[in-house]
């Protein structure tokens, strides 16, 4: 079955995000920080993503000092290919939009550097 | 002050995982994890009501909230009616006496209702629209403002035996019950029972069993049929789109407010009524499954695509039939065979507004909206 191709502005911005450097598990903080979008709409979507298998989800390893251990997320190899598709795929300005947004992040408000 | 919000929503969060199936509770604990990134004060407060937000939004909190106060409603009204039915004149009239047992029996009824529907099969589980979910209560609510309706206006008129007939005997009611029991249930217990008895005598057992409870207990055979109706509509197989059932409740609601403002401005018409009820019915069918018919599109092949559209429009007819029905047995308590007559009047004329529909060229525009490629799958 071909990848589904069509997602919300919000889920094109998180798979750019991911896609950016697929290699490297990403924190929800970071992803947020880079999407914009609040954690209230993040995780939501993560939890879709996972769902369907197109993003990996797990905890860190190794306890951290002075911080909890934080939740990691990676894109799979379905979660790539949707990704591509996706951004082939997406009207023009969908794809203008998870741009946008990726390239340019909306600091959030408060967030510690 | 802010700190102690923060912390206050921190531990309300893990809290509410609890309330999240256990193979989802880390997502909780990934956005509690990631709260002390955030500074201190609005931002961090932000970030936890977001987690507050997914949790209600995986728990289905919203749902889970919704069917609390629907089984609320439905035991409520079902006490409600009890009460009035005992708040009726003296015991010692027989038919009093009847009135509390069909109402104690139509309480037992509405307490399984809320079971019915939630179980695989026919009636349950609700389809996955909020539209097929909304119509469900509605339907559901309906059916007991209806059985209220009745028993007030037994108490307030002061005249017994509204809900049946003749006088009173237990042996007729408990006949009635079992053979509803049997319309009803039969064919499905008797499939589980005897596997080598064929469809058609199973279904020949439970027409005949509905018969004869028509004639003992017709409102309530009635009654039960309407609730099944709505359960079947609204269930995960029905056929008719949510789009269907939304526009021939409207019309249908629509028509029956339109006859009591006749019925307030024509006054006594006595037998007419027992007419001009029924072609309402048929009337509020026309447009209901013009509109249905109309509102299918689809890029499949025309002849399959018509047959769908006819089809939605008898969907849609039934629907504001049955709907129109339910409104004027409310309003005029005592022609309780519109329950009957509604849909299928209904029926008959969303069958004609489908047909005219049908060669209504509507070609399908992909990407136009969701709900035109819904459109297009359920023709296939």
């Amino acid at each position: 079955m071909p990848p589904r191709t069509t997602f919300s502005p919000q889920t094109l911005a998180i798979l750019a995000a991911l896609a950016d450097r697929p290699s490297e598990a990403r924190h929800g903080y970071d992803l947020a920080r880079q999407t914009g979008l609040k954690s209230g709409t993040l995780y939501p979507i993560l939890v879709r993503l996972a769902d369907r298998g197109l993003v990996e989800a797990r905890w860190e390893e190794d306890q951290p000092q002075g911080r909890p251990r934080r939740h990691l997320y990676r894109l799979t190899t379905d979660g790539l290919a949707a990704a591509a598709a996706a951004r082939a795929a997406a009207p023009a300005p969908a794809v203008a939009t998870a741009r946008r947004r990726v390239a340019t992040p909306r600091r959030l408000a408060g967030e510690r550097s | 002050m802010s700190e102690q919000l923060a912390r206050a929503l921190a531990a309300m969060l893990h809290r509410s995982a609890s309330l999240l199936p256990a193979r989802r509770r880390h997502w909780a604990e990934a956005v509690a994890a990631e709260a002390a990134q955030m500074s201190a004060g609005l931002p961090r407060l932000r970030w936890l009501a977001g987690g507050l937000w997914l949790v209600a939004r995986e728990a289905s909190m919203a749902r889970r909230i919704g069917y609390g106060l629907g089984v609320a409603a439905v035991a409520a009204a079902a006490v409600w009616t009890m009460w009035l039915s005992w708040r009726t004149n003296s015991a010692a009239d027989p038919e009093n006496v009847t009135d509390r047992a069909r109402v104690l029996a139509g309480a037992a009824a509405l307490i399984v209702l809320p079971w019915v529907g939630r179980r695989r099969g026919w009636f349950g589980p609700p389809g996955s629209s909020i539209t097929m979910r909304l119509l469900r209560v509605a339907g559901c609510a309906a059916i007991c403002a209806l059985g209220v309706s009745i028993v007030r206006n037994d108490r307030h008129a002061g005249i017994n035996g509204v809900l049946g007939y003749g006088k009173f005997s237990w042996l007729h009611e408990l006949a009635g019950l079992a053979f509803l029991a049997l319309a009803l249930a039969g064919p499905a217990l008797m499939k589980a029972r005897w596997q080598q008895l064929d469809e058609p005598a199973r279904w020949s057992i439970g027409v005949v069993a509905g018969v004869t409870a028509f004639f003992l207990l017709p409102i309530q055979l009635l009654a039960a049929c309407s609730a099944a109706l709505v359960l079947a509509g609204t269930s995960r197989r029905s056929p008719a789109r949510p789009a269907t059932l939304t526009v021939g409740a409207s019309i249908g609601v629509a028509t029956g407010l339109i006859m009591w403002w006749l019925a307030t401005i024509l006054g006594e018409l006595g037998g007419a009524w027992f007419l001009l009820m029924p072609m309402a019915a048929l009337l509020a069918g026309f447009p209901a499954g013009l509109a249905s018919g109309w509102l299918l599109s689809g890029d499949e092949d025309p002849q399959r695509l018509r047959a769908a559209r006819i089809r939605q429009g008898q969907l849609g007819g039934a629907a504001a039939g049955a709907v129109c029905g339910l409104v004027l047995t409310a309003i005029f308590i005592g022609i309780g065979v519109m329950l009957l007559i509604g849909p299928l009047a209904g029926m008959a004329g969303g069958a004609c507004g489908g047909a005219i529909s049908a060669d209504h060229r509507r070609w399908f525009r992909p990407g136009r909206s969701q709900a035109a490629e819904a459109a297009s799958g359920s023709v296939t």
